[in-house]
């Protein structure tokens, strides 16, 4: 084996070598049969390289993929935004646009319960099957409002989802209770589409909480769990800061 | 470059890509699954095992965070797979792996471990792989298994294009020797 002739055999294989150079390698690969044999050897290589099959993880990936995307990673501008930020803002919402969001929310509702309940394999006809929509636009913040900041002051900690279930559940109390204190100051038809919509998430959560029970390590499931308590908890956000910027 | 798996036009795919784009989740995740072999098999050889899938979260975030920038003027697979490439290479040169990258030691030829080939050649090709000096590594990955060509591997690594003909052919001597035993 010949290394000035090896160390040409790439750029041979590629067609990467000039027509003089070619024609040299080859001439010399015609009388040196262990050089002859290195060609024969990274031909091979190349072979294998270019049929190397793609292996999935060996770990479903979505989970933590989809928990990022909630907290922060937007498909489009607007999209996502980590509660946190939401604090100084000023919503201001209409009651069509309540009610447009509302639509929304009932389809991404039933979208994630027909998710669950095809898991359990226990369809509820009661819940439409949809593909769940895009999400409901965040409504502009024009100014920041006091009053709107008091009452985002009580769940301003909600930074996430995916916390555990007791500091969840608190979060959701004091949400309920902020907006008990100013549901006087809605009309009946704004709290009547508050109160079916948070109805129907609680149905998805409470069946990806079934599904869950039964698969615990099915990530699918935790993902469409993860979602369905960030829809009730910005509901609520949403309907508490509208409650409180009425006052 | 022309990917395996492109998706014709108007195909299901491209209409997830399209939701995704919007804003919708579950048709991300379809896309998710439909590619993520290919990136994390990308992540594996081009890193480690130990780094691929965090890796591979990171770089569906970034897609997902991406897809308002994607016009159809390639094929998603493509665009998806060079984005891939970069957050790749980003994170090689972050963490300062290719400090060596471009060595010549010739001592690198000792560096893998030979022996006879086995009846499990696919393990065998991966390991040896994962045993490749890290720049010879990079290299054929990305041109024997991923297709580049040197001036596309030039650009992205920031080298000269002699630089990449001679890794990669220090790569393949390196790969012979251990999948032939010799």
């Amino acid at each position: 084996m010949h290394q000035e002739w090896t160390d040409q055999l790439s750029d041979y294989l590629d067609g990467e070598l000039s027509a003089d150079e070619r024609d040299a390698v080859e001439a010399h690969l015609r009388t040196c049969a262990p050089c002859a044999a290195v060609l024969d050897d990274l031909k091979r290589v190349v072979a294998r390289a270019a049929t190397a099959a793609a292996r999935p993880p060996d770990a479903d990936l979505w989970a933590g993929i989809a928990a990022r995307i909630e907290t922060g990673g937007a498909a489009s501008p607007g999209r996502v935004m980590p509660f946190g930020r939401r604090e100084a803002r000023r919503f201001t919402f209409t009651l069509p646009q309540l009610a447009a969001a509302a639509a929304l929310l009932i389809a991404v509702s039933g979208g994630l319960a027909w998710n669950a309940a095809e898991r359990i394999g226990a369809a509820d006809p009661s819940v439409s099957v949809a593909q769940p929509p895009q999400t409901p636009q965040t409504a502009d913040a024009d100014a920041a409002s006091p009053a709107a900041a008091t009452g985002a002051a009580e769940f301003a900690r909600v930074e996430n989802v995916g916390m555990a279930d007791a500091q969840y559940d608190a979060a959701v109390a004091d949400l309920e209770k902020a907006l008990k204190d100013g549901r006087g100051r809605l009309d009946a038809s704004t709290i009547a589409i508050v109160e079916h919509n948070l109805q129907i998430i609680d149905q998805a959560i409470n069946q990806a909480r079934d599904a869950l029970a039964g698969d615990p390590a099915n990530s699918y499931l935790s993902s469409h769990l993860v979602e369905a308590r960030r829809r009730k908890l910005d509901l609520l956000r949403r309907a508490t800061a509208l409650a409180t910027e009425t006052n | 470059m022309t990917l395996s798996g492109e998706t014709p036009a108007g195909s299901g795919l491209d209409s997830d890509v399209a939701l995704a784009a919007g804003g919708d989740q579950s048709a991300f995740e379809r896309l998710y699954r439909t590619h993520v072999a290919r990136i994390h098999s990308l992540t594996r050889r081009m890193l480690s095992t130990q780094e691929a899938d965090e890796v591979t979260q990171d770089i569906f975030v970034r897609t997902w965070q991406k897809l308002g920038q994607f016009r159809g003027e390639s094929a998603f697979s493509t665009w998806l797979h060079r984005l891939a490439v970069n957050v790749v290479i980003e994170r090689r040169r972050s963490f300062a792996i290719q400090r060596d990258r471009m060595s010549d030691d010739p001592a690198a030829l000792d560096l893998l471990t030979v022996g006879p080939a086995r009846a499990d050649l696919k393990v065998d090709f991966e390991q040896a792989i994962d045993q490749l000096p890290p720049g010879a590594r990079e290299i054929f990955v990305l041109h024997d298994v991923e297709g580049y060509k040197h001036r596309e591997i030039a650009v992205m690594l920031q080298i000269a294009t002699g630089t990449s003909k001679r890794q990669l052919h220090r790569a393949r001597m390196l790969m012979r020797k251990h999948l032939s035993g010799d």
